[in-house]
């Protein structure tokens, strides 16, 4: 549960360096009282995630296609571990495809953002998925609100 | 009509035919019996006139025998008593004669007996005159009465030879009237007997002739039935074999032969032979099935390659079932059909099928290039372009600004090109399933999804009753939104939009593209709005790829919005027209079908 004591601890996983970059820089302009930890592939984020030490993030953005390990191989890894079911995740790619909006969705993902093309609308899209009431996100999920538009 | 049918009925000429020779047996019979008739009375009349001769002979002996006589009284000269004078030998052999003649007819024979009695006694008189004339000075007065006495008895004997003579002409007379009648008789029986063999014989050569005939016409369709056969084989590639399962011996037919790639009954017609023409790998299978089901009575089917003379292989299905022929024996039945033709297209189709596949397949990551790995450093430049702006713009010259604004246009448009392209090649790929969607709810969630777009736009958007049609609903709803920005963005700047999607009755059949268009089958929604339209005679262009009417960079399109519903309408086996007006609107019509 996140309460307002806890500052909200945010992992990011994707390959792109540009896109880290963005994502960490679009964080610090909103000045939010956030943790974030930032992964280049799945393999690292996985390897963070399974050891036992680490206090529980809340919010995990999380690219698919990534090589080795990918978005939709981690997805599945931490949704078959209890130990990860009070973690969001946000699926956060460039591919709109259907097919990929469907798999994800049937996998356990909480939503499901398209990468935007603009800085503003990066920072609008953070800081709208930080502040969602993940609660009631979660209990009214359906096809048409897993799909996040901007 | 009725007596051609009775004619043309074998039975009843059958059963005429018999009447016929009894009624010809019975003339012939009665004829015959006329004609023994007529026989014996010409012997009858005969022997009346030989009876008749005969008498007046005796008369006319009679009659000598007195005039000798009186010749003898006068002049007393024996000489003429010489000459035969009462010979009874010659009376005698006369009776004799007359009693042959007349021995059949009791009445003549008593009256040639009393004349034999009344001859007794004139010669006896011819005696006792001859004694008393020989006399010397003979007593004349007994002479006369003698003599008297001897030509009274011979007028009386004449008077009975007469008498006979008369009632024997009578007699004759009668029986030649009946002669004559039996003659007549027998005449008409015999032409009536000839008429009836005529036409006995008339109607019996007409009827042999027209069964010939019909014999023959019947040979000769048969013969036709059998050559267009033997053509229909040829023309239809398939031949024929049948085996008695009796007399355990097969027919080809000469198709059979052909198929096989020589002459026709080349061979002995034996499953042996056939065999050399099978495929090694074909031949025990379909030995084991064909003798398998002369066991079964079961109908078969087997696929057998055969290798020709010439080395061609042929593809041939090989049916057969069970009957039995007009002797109740068993005989299989089978049918030889050359498939080689058919068999080599399928490989072809196959073979185009896996080609398209694979052309399907590279446009599937063609998609994903365009969709991804082109969009991902499209999307990059215009991150680096928002962050450029925000935070480098203040220092920029307006020229700098303005080509800013440029190269952020001309990435923008380019994504919108991918999109488009990607969602055009999505609607080329088949396999999508048809499910019954309500238009209605289809149009709401779009125009939500428009909602920003119609906000900026000021545009008025008004949905009618819209039918539930069986559809892909992802094209639908792309189809309606790319109609809908299409209104959108060719709206005059000027004047409010508005825009109206409904349901039209198609109250006249409507070609479209060639095909007719109905209110029974076909639904007919009408897109319209008043916008800045277009000349009519560009319809068509309009939904050619990359075809763009308007070049005025104001209106930001990429050519493939249309085309893309083009494609989506004729997905769903429909047609999509428009009607247009510069300055005035256009009007895009589609029809889907009410049944798929």
């Amino acid at each position: 549960m996140i309460t307002h004591k806890d500052p909200i601890h945010i992992l990011l996983a994707d390959d792109d360096e540009d896109d880290r970059n963005f994502f960490s820089e679009a964080l610090a302009e909103l000045r939010m009282t956030n943790k974030v930890t930032l992964f280049k592939d799945g393999k690292e984020l996985m390897d963070y995630l399974e050891r036992p030490d680490i206090r529980m993030p809340h919010i995990l953005f999380l690219d698919l296609n990534m090589p080795g390990k990918t978005g939709f191989d981690c997805l599945r890894e931490i949704r078959t571990n209890p130990r990860f079911k009070e973690l969001s995740i946000a699926i956060y790619s460039t591919s709109s495809a259907e097919k990929d909006i469907e798999e994800t969705f049937v996998g356990g993902a909480n939503i499901y953002i398209k990468k935007p093309n603009d800085f503003s609308k990066l920072k609008k899209v953070i800081k709208d998925v930080v502040n969602i009431n993940w609660q009631f996100h979660s209990s009214g999920l359906n096809k048409e609100t897993f799909f996040f538009s901007i | 009509m009725k007596f051609l049918r009775l004619y043309k009925n074998d039975q009843v000429f059958k059963i005429a035919l018999g009447i016929a020779i009894i009624v010809i047996g019975y003339i012939a019979s009665v004829f015959y019996s006329k004609m023994q008739k007529l026989d014996d009375s010409v012997e009858l009349i005969a022997t009346s006139n030989q009876t008749q001769l005969e008498l007046e002979k005796l008369l006319s002996i009679i009659s000598n025998y007195e005039t000798y006589l009186r010749s003898y009284i006068i002049t007393k000269d024996e000489a003429y008593l010489k000459n035969r004078f009462l010979d009874r030998g010659e009376i005698e052999r006369n009776f004799s004669r007359l009693n042959k003649l007349t021995a059949h007819n009791p009445i003549m024979v008593r009256d040639i007996d009393s004349l034999k009695v009344m001859f007794d006694t004139r010669f006896a008189i011819f005696r006792e005159t001859l004694t008393v004339a020989r006399i010397k000075n003979a007593d004349k007065q007994a002479l006369n009465d003698l003599l008297l006495k001897g030509t009274y008895l011979t007028n009386k004997m004449r008077e009975h030879v007469y008498r006979t003579i008369n009632d024997e002409a009578k007699k004759l007379k009668v029986l030649n009237e009946s002669h004559q009648f039996e003659l007549k008789d027998s005449m008409i029986s015999a032409f009536l007997l000839v008429i009836l063999s005529l036409l006995i014989l008339l109607l019996s050569f007409n009827r042999m002739n027209s069964d010939i005939n019909e014999l023959q016409k019947a040979n000769d369709e048969l013969k036709f039935l059998n050559h267009s056969f033997n053509n229909a084989e040829k023309v239809a590639n398939f031949g024929h074999w049948k085996l008695n399962l009796k007399t355990n011996t097969y027919i080809f037919s000469d198709n059979f032969y052909r198929l096989l790639g020589v002459e026709p009954q080349s061979f002995e017609a034996t499953p042996e032979n056939v065999s050399k023409f099978m495929h090694s790998e074909d031949f025990d299978y379909a030995m084991k099935v064909h003798l398998e089901s002369l066991q079964t009575l079961e109908p078969t089917s087997v696929m057998i390659r055969y290798t020709l003379p010439n080395g061609d292989l042929k593809y041939i299905n090989s049916v057969g079932s069970f009957m039995q022929n007009s002797k109740g024996e068993q005989v299989k039945v089978g049918v030889h059909y050359d498939l080689t033709e058919q068999y080599k297209k399928n490989i072809e189709l196959e073979d185009n099928n896996r080609e398209l596949q694979a052309i399907n397949e590279e446009l599937e990551s063609f998609n994903n290039i365009v969709s991804h790995d082109l969009q991902e450093p499209l999307r990059k430049i215009q991150m680096f372009i928002s962050r450029l702006e925000e935070k480098e713009g203040s220092v920029l010259s307006e020229q700098g600004k303005d080509y800013f604004a440029k190269i952020r246009a001309a990435a923008n448009r380019m994504q919108s090109l991918m999109i488009d392209l990607v969602n055009y090649t999505r609607t080329i790929k088949g396999g999508r399933t048809f499910v019954k969607t309500n238009l209605n709810s289809l149009l709401e969630q779009i125009l939500h999804e428009l909602a920003l777009n119609i906000e900026d736009k000021n545009a008025q958007v008004t949905v009618g009753n819209l039918p539930t049609i069986k559809a892909i609903p992802f094209q639908i709803e792309q189809l309606f939104i790319n109609l809908i920005t299409n209104s959108l963005k060719y709206s005059k700047e000027d004047v409010q939009p508005k825009i109206k999607i409904a349901a039209q009755k198609i109250t006249e059949t409507e070609i479209v593209h060639g095909k007719e268009m109905t209110e029974k089958r076909h639904h007919k929604i009408i897109v319209s709005d008043n916008g800045i339209g277009f000349r009519q005679e560009y319809a068509d262009k309009i939904f050619v790829l990359f075809q763009r009417l308007e070049t005025d960079s104001k209106y930001s399109g990429t050519g493939l919005g249309l085309a893309i519903c083009k494609k989506i309408v004729e997905n769903h086996n429909g047609c999509i027209a428009v009607k247009s007006k510069p300055g005035k609107g256009s009007e895009f019509s589609i029809y889907f079908p009410k049944n798929n």
